[in-house]
């Protein structure tokens, strides 16, 4: 098959939305282009354990570390953040904190597997609470779906421990392989905490630390059987390797998980219809053409590099898919002249920005063991509260303090250059401090606000000419009076399970936005959206429900990008069901 | 004293761990060389001699506190040798050392390779694995820990 070819279907991007697209399509017997704007390093096992190695040498052990980006796709770095000079060009008032990776698999190759569904009170916000905007489809709408997603990123996780807020599932579903085990420190903070009451808004709230449903592999239910590492090899056979049919608890699901047990999109590219795909990598989708009569697409122009140069060609299809994510959508889209007729493309950016508190508990619980987290605290997430103010969720780390400071390496120096400890002294010193340490996440929602945007500027391009992303963002009052509940909350929990408080502002790259006396030290937990949010009509939105374009009938925009508001989970799960709930549409508009 | 075992003497007395601790990692000749490579000529030597010169015994710790590490010269490479031997990376001395006993294209704050960082003795101390390799297997983690044994 060449490029050249008319397809079924052109799709921007493979990551997670355009691999389960390409592999719903390619099943269904339809011929599918993608277009990948980053390299396919991670697709052969040799190639992924270079992403490991890099890891490894990596000074930095952010959530790029094992994803360094070609100079002609360039993406985000959460360290750019300390002197704002990154691909993203930030015009704040505050800092967008998060990052994603440009390269096939897309930032499933780095995420952390967290697959919440969201609530049913989360597709209704304005309706609830008077804030932020319904979604056009409701939790009934999507529920189908979602358990189709649970299938085919494979999620493990025990359905009685998932029956909060309205959560509902069908009588004798469960999830398709039984919930990955607690942490020892998980089962330890939970005896602490389990029950204890705290006050949201004028309602008193339970604490409990539950297990969250992961995406990644642990005991099979029934018939369902594990996907374990894989790889496509240059001929394009797929090679299913022995290893990575369960989580070994490498402890590092971010920034890359070295057996692939936890889920990335090169699962599913691997299962597609190979005979009816094709993927180009290193394939830069430059500008949508339009007919402007009709609004229809006429093609995709995309630019091939390889080193310093490129070639430029027009990949044309019945369908054109843009998965490419929530701010490369919407960059695409303006760089096409494309706004939508509300003018809403790039607007409503959205993320979960979140503080971390740590701190050292009174007994060891074995931190930087297991997979970064296994449970959270959910019940933090709705409530009549969030009439007021933001809902929150707290993940709790097995991590140690490595996200909020650095350690363990940070901690060795501390003993070492500032208490000038050595020999059994220092030995003594670390065993008693490192297993001690726990770290919560505390992400806070943040609603769609227009003037929160993606735009571009033609003063900022990157190496091909295309622009680079411009973002304009503020975190409202909502979210941080959402972040001043978060923290009373974590320090009475604190205090309830014996936890000296540690967590200081002072560390790191983290930027910081003021509420009253408080100065909250923040960043971004990836969960980008909004940019081209789905609606019941073109005035309010800039896809339907199908997440298919109001202007231009063979256009789709899939992807978080999607999202009218975001909850408090994270997108992963949701944004695939969307996209398995889009691709059962094209399979019959394409058959029609 | 020969060389190696001067340093492997040096870094026991400095990290607490045991000889058969340090060479299992495999990182000693990595690590001398590191110092080898980067110290001011001489510096390293008069390290490994000063660490010689210590006396065994009950005087031992006070001796290396007060000869090695709060020594203005050899202290602040020592303690970087603990960072190393610990994190398996080096991290750049401080400027007024740089100034006071020369400076070097080589010491710059750095992982010194792969297998440094998997080697560094942090996660052994904390009872842990180095995150993203030596996995500790399905469901080890809600096991209590176990101490690392010095």
């Amino acid at each position: 098959m060449s490029a050249d070819e008319l397809y079924d279907a052109v799709i921007v991007g493979a990551g997670v939305a355009g691999a389960l697209t390409a592999k719903y399509l390619t099943r269904a017997g339809f011929r599918v282009l993608v277009l990948e704007a980053g390299p396919a390093t991670a697709e052969s096992y040799s190639g992924y354990t270079k992403h490991i190695e890099h890891f490894y040498a990596a000074n930095s052990k952010g959530p790029e570390s094992a994803w360094p980006p070609d100079a002609n796709a360039p993406q985000p770095d959460t360290s750019d953040l300390r002197n704002n000079n990154g691909y993203f060009v930030q015009n704040g008032p505050n800092l967008y904190g998060s990052s994603y990776s440009r390269v096939q698999g897309g930032s499933t190759l780095h995420w952390l597997g967290v697959s919440l569904r969201m609530l049913p009170e989360d597709f209704m916000l304005r309706t609830r609470y008077g804030v932020g905007r319904d979604w056009p489809l409701s939790y009934d709408d999507l529920e189908p779906y979602y358990r189709k997603a649970e299938r085919e990123i494979g999620v493990s996780a025990d359905v009685a421990d998932q029956h909060y807020h309205e959560l509902s599932f069908p009588n004798g579903y469960d999830y398709p392989m039984q919930r990955v085990p607690l942490s020892y420190s998980d089962q330890q903070l939970a005896t602490a905490v389990d029950g204890m009451s705290v006050i949201l808004g004028e309602e008193p709230v339970a604490l409990k630390i539950r297990s969250y449903p992961a995406a990644r592999n642990s005991i099979p239910r029934g018939d369902y059987k594990p996907v374990g590492a894989v790889e496509v090899q240059a001929d394009g056979r797929v090679n299913e390797l022995t290893f990575g049919q369960r989580c070994a608890g490498n402890t590092s699901c971010t920034p890359v998980c070295p057996i692939q047990a936890k889920y990335n999109a090169g699962k599913t590219l691997a299962q597609a219809d190979r005979g009816k795909l094709q993927v180009l990598a290193q394939a830069v989708a430059s500008k949508i053409n339009i007919d402007k009569a009709s609004g229809t697409v006429q093609s995709i122009t995309y630019q091939r590099y390889d080193g310093t140069s490129h070639t430029t060609h027009q990949a044309k299809a019945r369908v054109y898919v843009l998965a490419a994510h929530a701010v490369e959508n919407a960059k695409l889209m303006l760089a096409s002249g494309l706004h939508g007729q509300s003018n809403l493309v790039g607007k409503t950016l959205m993320d979960h920005p979140a503080l971390y508190a740590w701190g050292l508990t009174a007994e060891p619980i074995g931190a930087y063991r297991g997979p970064l987290s296994t449970a959270g605290i959910e019940e933090l997430r709705a409530g009549q509260f969030r009439a007021r103010h933001a809902a929150f969720r707290f993940d709790i780390g097995n991590d140690g303090w490595r996200a909020s400071t650095g350690a363990p390496d940070t901690t060795v120096a501390d003993a070492v250059i500032k208490h000038n400890l050595f020999g059994k002294k220092l030995y003594d010193q670390l065993a008693s401090q490192l297993s001690r340490q726990v770290r919560f996440s505390l992400a806070v929602e943040q609603l769609p606000d227009p003037a929160n945007s993606v735009s571009i500027d033609p003063r900022y391009l990157d190496p091909l000419g295309n622009p680079r992303p411009v973002i304009n963002y503020r975190i409202d009052e909502y979210t941080l009076a959402g972040m001043a509940a978060a923290t009373k909350v974590y320090q009475q929990m604190f205090r309830q399970a014996r936890i000296t408080d540690c967590s200081t502002g002072e560390s790191g790259w983290f930027p910081s936005v003021a509420y009253g006396d408080s100065i909250f030290h923040y960043h971004g937990m990836g969960h980008f959206s909004g940019t081209h949010a789905m609606g019941n009509n073109p005035s309010n939105s800039v896809v339907n429900t199908e997440q298919r374009s109001w202007e231009h009938r063979n256009l789709y925009l899939i992807g978080s990008g999607t999202f009218p508001t975001m909850g408090t989970s994270n997108p992963t799960l949701t944004l695939s069901a969307l996209a398995i709930r889009t691709a059962e549409h094209l399979i019959a508009e394409l058959k029609g | 004293m020969e060389r190696t075992e001067s340093f492997i003497g040096l870094s026991m007395a400095l990290t607490g761990f045991g000889r058969l601790q340090l060479l299992g990692t495999s990182m000693a000749s990595e690590y001398l060389r590191t110092l080898s490579d980067l110290l001011p000529e001489g510096v390293l030597e008069e390290l490994l001699v000063a660490y010689d010169r210590v006396p065994t015994g009950n005087s031992h710790d006070a001796a290396v506190a007060g000869q090695i590490l709060g020594d203005a010269k050899l202290g602040p490479v020592a303690r970087n040798l603990i960072l190393l031997w610990y994190t398996g990376s080096w991290s750049a001395l401080p400027d007024a050392w740089r100034a006071a006993y020369g400076a070097s294209v080589l010491d710059i704050s750095r992982v010194i390779s792969a297998e440094s960082y998997q080697a560094g003795l942090q996660w052994v101390v904390a009872g842990a694995h180095p995150a993203g390799a030596q996995q500790q297997g399905f469901g080890a983690w809600s096991l209590a820990p176990e101490r690392g044994v010095l």
